[in-house]
């Protein structure tokens, strides 16, 4: 499967998604927004994906803003995803608000709601909070679309995305192997298809790549974390192939803290959904009271036995921008060796590629796996 | 008489009462027996001040003082946080205030005031939303939080039962917790005694809003900016400011009947939507040498007046009725409502109207028979930027004029560049058809 190709066909799959099923499409940008209860109601979540054209629009509209979202403003105000009937911005980052604004401003007559998601995730009334936010949602869901989003509908929607996720974490656990069969590039793309792409349709196909990836050879490279800003395509992790090294495992808002945690079901639903959303691993600015991020990376890295991390942090990303001082000092007191650099969209190719193959070739010499020494010397 | 001066002029008597509240505050929390606390209490009620020895203290102003007084010292400050780690776009008041924490000393060499807790202060700025954090990094200190809740749209009470219900546990948890850590009583009787004066201030300082709507203009935004930092000292009595917000008002009263101005020279009329850039005020007297005045912003106290159509006003208050729409206090639970208030998105400040009256520059323009609009947008300030933009091209849909300049953020001074930002303004009085007075 070239989930690749998927990603890049996402527009006329959606429109394909609405011409056979007769439903809407509703864009959504952070990865707390909860799907589930978009599914319910019969409509395709997608994902806002950023994506580089030379920008001739989005400068009138945002300033400073980090680049990712002033390209998200350029594809929406160019018409690039027209097929939109709406768009949920769920309380995050506030230049993802600023281009839901944009979007919505520019499109009145589209279905436009801000759901509230406490940033003090862990308080005792947040779970409340949230689930009354739910509701209010889903009644604008029932309103807008002129349906009654049942316990049924709900039930389902769960059980399909608890399935989409576990497949997610299956194939991600491959990933753990010596010699992973799946590279870093591939299953961010395969990431960004679950991202844009109805779910049960996705679930079929993961289930026949899974059933594929059982017969593939592994590699064994040099083993890599990403972390920083969430990513809208895999370059970086071609660029890091490209030299020899496989990005095995990631802390990104789009890529692991996605599917992490699945909901618990209980009879209230609403609140299951509240719990999970609140409870998944948090992007910096949910991570507001305790710090876990550190601790979570930290963990992941030695799950994942990577040899070194990378830190990629979009340029004018305030909120990696608070929380590498805390990630760098527990990779430095962990000993885990890392490579922090600032990108945008564009991942300038000749200047990352000389400072990765630095750090990659800093790596290897202490990698002795790669270097086969020990295979080598006859007793 | 002064070149093209329109108006008569004259300082303010109130001046020496403020400088003395100020002298007075200043010396009240100079003592070293305090808890120190990160945050800010609440826009309300000042919390801190019914707890016997317990105080908090914003790491925005100490940012933007220790810019605007000591610039090497700031940079010195920006690289201490920078090399950890933090970003070059986060907030400059953060990176300034908690650089000096990494150095370990202020400005004058003294030790820096470490914090022994953090509290919210409740913003959708996302800077907000992590600042308690730098002050935890550095050492373990105890931590409360809090949520700001927003939602686009009409109010919706039903919506907000549950938000104002997380807002109540958590500040309520907050103060009952304090008294706890730091083995401290909080004094329910002063928060009570403050609450009842509360709406009187605010009402007079919506009055002097709407004084500041004649033309021409008794206040300018410098004078409201001195007089909004005041705090009452527990030794001045618990009236002392509310006889100060009083005389003001009264003052100002006098100069709109007698046609008395803040600027002799007044012809032009601006607004703002932010925080200026605290360490080079100065554009404010250089405007002046055009004429041209700036009434205040929506970050100042402006945006309190509503008017009706007939032209009346009526006063919307930093935060929704709370006691005079007949709250009960009585018991803790009831100061905390009254704290959060019944809108649970406020207290409306100015980034809270931008999310959902995104319109209210354009009114506030009308209302203060204003000619222009000066807006900053900063690098460095997702809060004081976000949505800057648009505000700009709602403006000039409306026909007025609006210079929009860049610079770091208010209290960074960066990549302010002073000199080009003066021309700027040169630039765009001529474009209006204005020459300094001096000159003409
Ligand atoms: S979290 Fe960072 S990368 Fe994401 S939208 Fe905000 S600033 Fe941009
Ligand atoms: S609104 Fe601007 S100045 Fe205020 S904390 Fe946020 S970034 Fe800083």
């Amino acid at each position: 499967m070239d989930f690749k190709e998927l990603v890049a066909g996402r527009h006329e799959y959606a429109k394909a998604w609405k011409a056979r099923k007769g439903g809407k499409v509703i864009g959504w940008f952070e990865t707390y927004f909860p799907e589930e209860l978009a599914y319910a109601a019969g409509l395709l979540p997608v994902r806002i994906l950023a994506e580089h054209e030379p920008d001739i629009i989005s400068d009138k509209w945002i300033y400073a803003a980090c680049y990712p979202v002033k390209d998200m403003a350029n594809q929406l105000l160019l018409g690039r995803m027209d097929y939109i009937d709406g768009f949920v911005n769920t309380e995050g980052c506030q230049w993802m608000f600023n281009v839901y604004e944009v979007a919505t401003n520019n499109a009145p007559q589209l279905f436009k709601h801000y759901l509230f998601l406490p940033d003090y995730t862990e308080s005792k009334s947040s779970k409340d909070v949230l689930r009354s936010e739910l509701d209010v949602l889903k009644t604008r869901f029932e309103e807008w679309l002129g349906v009654t989003i049942t316990d049924e509908a709900l039930d389902n929607a769960i059980e399909v995305y608890n399935k989409n996720r576990t497949l997610l974490r299956t194939i991600c656990e491959l990933r753990r192997a010596d010699k992973p069969v799946i590279l870093g590039s591939e299953f961010m793309n395969l990431l960004l298809a679950d991202q844009v792409m109805d779910k049960a349709e996705m679930n079929v196909i993961l289930e026949q790549f899974l059933a594929e990836l059982q017969a593939r050879e592994g590699r064994d490279m040099v083993r890599l974390m990403l972390i920083g800003s969430e990513t809208w395509d895999s370059k970086l992790e071609e660029l890091i192939e490209s030299l020899g090294g496989n990005v095995v495992i990631d802390e990104l808002e789009n890529g692991t803290n996605y599917f992490w945690n699945n909901i618990y079901p209980q009879e209230d639903r609403l609140m299951a959904i509240s719990l999970r959303y609140l409870g998944r691993n948090n992007h910096p600015v949910k991570d507001s009271n305790w710090r876990r991020r550190p601790q979570r990376i930290f963990e992941l890295a030695e799950d994942y036995f990577v040899d070194g991390a990378i830190i990629a942090k979009q340029i004018y990303c305030h909120p990696h921008g608070t929380d590498n001082y805390e990630v760098w000092k527990i990779l430095r007191e962990r000993n885990i060796q890392y490579h922090y650099f600032e990108r945008d969209m564009t991942v300038p190719k000749e200047e990352t590629q000389l400072h990765l193959e630095a750090f990659m070739n800093m790596l290897r010499a202490g990698i002795t796996r790669l270097v086969g020494w020990h295979n080598k010397i006859e007793i | 008489m002064k070149k093209g001066q329109i108006w008569e002029t004259r300082p303010l008597e109130c001046w020496d009462l403020a400088k003395e509240i100020r002298r007075s505050y200043d010396g009240a929390i100079a003592g070293t027996d305090k808890v120190l606390g990160q945050g800010m209490t609440s826009w309300t009620l000042d919390w801190a001040s019914a707890f016997p020895a317990i105080r908090v203290v914003e790491d925005n102003p100490v940012g933007a003082m220790m810019a605007a007084q000591d610039e090497p010292f700031a940079r010195n400050c920006r690289l201490a946080s920078e090399v950890r780690g933090w970003g070059r776009e986060i907030c400059g008041y953060h990176n300034t205030c908690w650089g000096a924490q990494f150095l370990g000393n202020t400005a004058d060499g003294k030790p820096f005031p470490l914090r022994n807790f953090t509290v919210p202060f409740p913003c959708v700025c996302d800077s907000h939303i992590k600042r308690g954090q730098q002050a935890r990094d550095f050492k373990p200190i105890a931590r409360w939080t809090n949520d700001f809740t927003m939602y686009i749209g009409e109010r919706d009470e039903k919506r907000e039962e549950a938000m104002l219900d997380h807002r109540n546990y958590n500040t309520l948890k907050l103060l009952n917790e304090m008294e706890i850590v730091f083995g401290q009583k909080l004094d329910d009787e002063i928060l009570f005694e403050m609450a009842k004066s509360y709406g009187s201030i605010n009402d007079m300082r919506s009055e002097i809003a709407y004084y500041m709507t004649f033309k021409p203009t008794p206040l300018t935004v410098k004078d409201l900016y001195s007089f909004f930092q005041l705090r009452p000292s527990p030794k001045m009595g618990p009236d002392v400011l509310s006889n100060f917000w009083k005389s003001l008002r009264d003052e100002v009263k006098f100069r709109v009947e007698n046609k008395i101005a803040a600027v002799g020279t007044e012809r032009f009329r601006w607004l703002e939507a932010h925080p200026p850039p605290w360490h080079f005020l100065k554009y404010y007297r250089y405007m002046e040498r055009y004429g041209a005045v700036c009434l205040g912003s929506q970050y100042s106290n402006l945006r309190e007046l509503i008017f009706a159509e007939d032209g009346s006003y009526s006063v919307r208050s930093f935060t929704e009725p709370s006691y005079e729409a007949g709250m009960e206090l009585s018991t803790r639970e009831d100061l905390v409502r009254f704290m959060t208030t019944p809108d649970a998105r406020s207290p409306r400040h100015w980034k809270i109207e931008e999310y959902i009256e995104p319109d209210k520059l354009n009114t506030m323009m009308r209302i203060y028979n204003c000619d222009g609009a000066l807006l900053g947008i900063w690098r460095a300030g997702v809060g004081c930027t976000l949505l800057r933009k648009e505000q700009a091209m709602r403006l000039r849909e409306d026909g007025y004029s609006v210079m929009v300049y860049e610079g770091a953020q208010p209290g960074d001074r960066v990549d302010l560049d002073e000199k080009r930002m003066l021309e700027q303004l040169d630039t765009w009085m001529e474009s209006l058809g204005y020459q300094m007075l001096d000159d003409e």
